[in-house]
């Protein structure tokens, strides 16, 4: 992808529309391709990762253009080796960064050589490379997804559930898992407290298919279980469907689509 | 109980076992709500703590075959009408259409390389995934939506998809295309190529890769890897699995999130364009050398050391440069040659090309809105020989040039604005391009979206985030 940005779009912008404003360019520190972002409305601030320079970048919330981050977590005492991933947790004030089997978790407003002030890790966790990641600060859990390898069931994706404050070798409280879920290859993850919900993307095997989809979840839903809703599939309008993120006022789930090159907001009032 | 006295054996057992589910149903679908939804602590979306979720002391292990959800969802496909109706209300929702889209419905210029034999130009196309061939004089009317490509490679069966480097064999009219971050391929069509067809040949490339140069004298391909602050040469026949033939990669090199590679054949020099952003990789003592994003497989001696390898905490974030190695070098080698500095005006600079008679190096600037031109000799802090840039250049966010050396003209494809513009080489300032080629009606914004991977609602601009 040869130019990558954090755009701001108007709620309403609809088709071949500009941004309103852009964060692009050297003094930014952002690079390709940025796969993950949080928007704090508590300091209104943008989080990012930035995976080849080790750090988490954070802007002002009406950053424009080749705009300097306000705050850097970079250095050896963070322990970062690829941040691709975050979540935020504006409650509490925490930074959760996946990293292959760990999790990371920083105070917002660490700056500079921090150390993470807890890291969940170890077998019990049944980490293992999951790269996705949301916070639900008021029911105080941690969600993490991705593939696992099940003995006897091959490959199969997973949503594992951690208490918010996990750390050292915890186990997951429940584990979503098996082929009523269809959670094949989870991606992107959010979380509505208010309604006790989970969102996550499900792309098949297949690149591009219509049949992936975001399935919806309680969040306190464990094992083999069917989605409550879902937006998309079979046959339907997602290909790749990334990132995910709500409008609550407006009752709207905003989908982002990598295939098709789009962001699609869809009316959804059962979720909210 | 007169009435149960009076029933016959058979019906009262049968009864009975229909009150005994009953039960038993209203139990599960009590002990589901219980379970899912414990008790609030004082109501909705406060920062409190709710009763926790039973300790598990023992190995965790999936529900199966089924959780009380699962039984709860049984009890309601068997419950009859009611169900069905349910399920009908979650397909339709299912297949709601959005309320609103914000995408790019015309291709997207991306890179672009000309070839001069035929007559014709290549651009690669980062928005509907498609490879466009022009005729090369192509000058798209003022009055006109757009111009139409004489052929066009599209679909699933191409592998492409976000391609941002193109180079197009002079000898054959072969178009290579090099995918950046979805694909880990190389694919290569034959100049018949058209429509939604398989490449000819692909070749299974390190994650990331962004520029091609393309060594006709050597018959080799040089690739730059950003994930891995790498350049890696292959045969320009390799295909399939084919490990690369050298690597250029270590804290020596000085490559820093690499993108644009151009070789100049007569100094046997290759130049390569940095955003500045790198880690340290090392293989631990006793460990082995592994490969692919995940370190899955052992490395080839000759394929970059991946990200599993990255030293924690070693990230860096320096300024951009251009730095020039011997084109045969390998190993952890410095740069023969760096500019880098204030004066030099890089920012992103992204697609490079050598016009090698006149010595002189143009470096698609993405966030200058410019191609900067240097002295390719030049070293250090060095102010750029040319700048061009400004309204009537139409040049905004260059990913692409290409120095056509038969027919001494200079080719800008601009992802911000559905424009390929060709120049004189020396043209500078403020100059309108001699020729352009628009993909969209004149002054169609473009929302710039290439590889939408996040999205997050910002409430108090009412405004939507989205990083690529």
């Amino acid at each position: 992808m040869a130019h990558p940005q954090i755009a701001a779009f108007a709620r309403l912008a609809e088709g071949n529309v500009k941004p309103r404003r852009s964060i692009a360019g050297q003094n930014t520190l952002i690079t390709r391709t940025i796969h993950d972002l949080a928007y704090d409305p508590v300091r209104d601030e943008i989080i990012v990762p930035q995976l080849f320079a080790q750090a988490i970048l954070t802007f002002r919330g009406g950053a424009d253009g080749d705009e300097a981050p306000i705050r850097i977590l970079q250095g050896p005492k963070t322990q970062l080796s690829d941040p691709e991933r975050l979540a935020l947790d504006p409650v509490h004030g925490e930074i959760f960064v996946p990293a292959i089997d760990r999790v990371l978790v920083f105070p917002r407003d660490g700056q500079g050589d921090v150390a993470p002030i807890r890291i969940l890790e170890g077998p019990d966790t049944q980490l293992r490379g999951e790269g996705n990641v949301a916070v639900d600060p008021v029911h105080n859990l941690l969600f993490m997804n991705g593939v696992a390898r099940v003995p006897g069931r091959g490959r199969m994706g997973q949503v594992l559930v951690f208490d918010r404050t996990a750390s050292g070798n915890a186990k997951p409280k429940a584990i979503l898992r098996g082929p009523m879920t269809q959670i094949d290859n989870p991606y992107k993850m959010v979380v509505y407290p208010p309604r006790k919900l989970l969102l996550v993307g499900i792309r098949t095997e297949h690149a591009a298919s219509e049949d992936s989809f975001v399935g919806v979840w309680s969040i306190y839903d464990t094992g083999n279980v069917s989605p409550r809703w879902t937006i998309g599939g079979p046959k339907g309008i997602l290909r790749q469907p990334r990132g995910i993120t709500l409008d609550p006022k407006n009752k709207n789930v905003i989908i982002a689509d990598k295939y098709l090159n789009s962001v699609f907001t869809f009316s959804f009032p059962e979720v909210f | 109980m007169a009435l149960i006295s009076r029933l016959p054996n058979k019906t009262f057992r049968f009864y009975s076992f229909v009150v005994l589910i009953a039960i038993a149903g209203f139990l599960v679908i009590h002990s589901y709500s219980r379970q899912s939804e414990p008790p609030s602590a004082g109501g909705d979306a406060k920062l409190v703590s709710v009763q926790p979720l039973p300790e598990m002391d023992a190995a965790m292990c999936e529900w199966v075959p089924a959780s009380a959800r699962t039984s709860l969802l049984i009890w309601q496909r068997d419950a009859g009408p009611r169900a069905a109706a349910s399920d009908v209300s979650r397909v339709a929702a299912a297949k709601r259409p959005p309320i609103r889209t914000v995408g790019d419905s015309y291709s997207v210029f991306s890179a672009v390389a000309v070839d001069p034999v035929r007559n014709e130009v290549v651009m690669t196309d980062e928005n509907l995934f498609s490879i466009l061939v022009y005729d090369r004089l192509e000058n798209t009317p003022p009055g006109a939506s757009l111009s139409e490509p004489k052929r066009m490679i599209r679909g699933l069966e191409t592998m492409l998809e976000f391609q941002c480097s193109l180079y197009v064999d002079p000898a054959n009219g072969d178009i290579y295309a090099v995918n950046n971050d979805t694909m880990n391929r190389l694919v290569v069509f034959s100049r018949e190529a058209r429509g939604n067809v398989p490449p000819n040949r692909f070749l299974e490339t390190p994650h990331t890769t962004f520029g091609i140069a393309v060594d006709e004298k050597s018959q080799e391909l040089m690739l730059t890897i950003q994930d891995d602050a790498a350049v890696v040469t292959y045969s320009k026949t390799a295909k399939g699995n084919d490990p690369p033939l050298r690597l250029i990669q270590g804290d020596q090199t000085q490559l820093a999130d690499p993108h644009g590679i151009a070789i100049d054949p007569k100094k046997d020099f290759v130049y390569v364009s940095n955003w500045g952003t790198v880690n340290s990789r090392r293989v631990p003592a006793g460990q082995p050398r592994l490969a692919g994003e995940s370190g899955d497989r052992l490395a080839h001696e000759n394929e970059p050391l991946g990200r599993i390898h990255a030293v924690p905490g070693s990230g860096k974030f320096l300024p951009p440069s251009i730095t020039v190695y011997s084109r045969a070098s390998s190993g952890n080698t410095p740069p023969i040659q760096v500019i880098q500095g204030s004066q030099t005006q890089l920012n992103w600079p992204t697609a490079l090309a050598i016009d090698p008679e006149r010595g002189e190096l143009f470096v698609a600037n993405d966030t200058g809105d410019s191609i900067v031109v240097f002295n390719a000799a030049a070293e250090g802090d060095a102010a750029p020989i040319r700048v061009l840039k400004g309204s009537k250049t139409l040049i905004k966010n260059p990913t692409g040039v290409y120095f056509d050396q038969k027919n001494n003209e200079l080719w800008v494809t601009n992802f911000g604005n559905h424009t390929a513009a060709v120049f004189k080489p020396t043209a500078s300032g403020d100059t309108p391009p001699l020729r352009v080629i628009r993909s969209a009606p004149l002054s169609t914004p473009a929302p710039m979206l290439g590889n939408p991977h996040v999205v997050a609602f910002d409430s108090k601009r009412e405004e939507i985030l989205v990083a690529t």
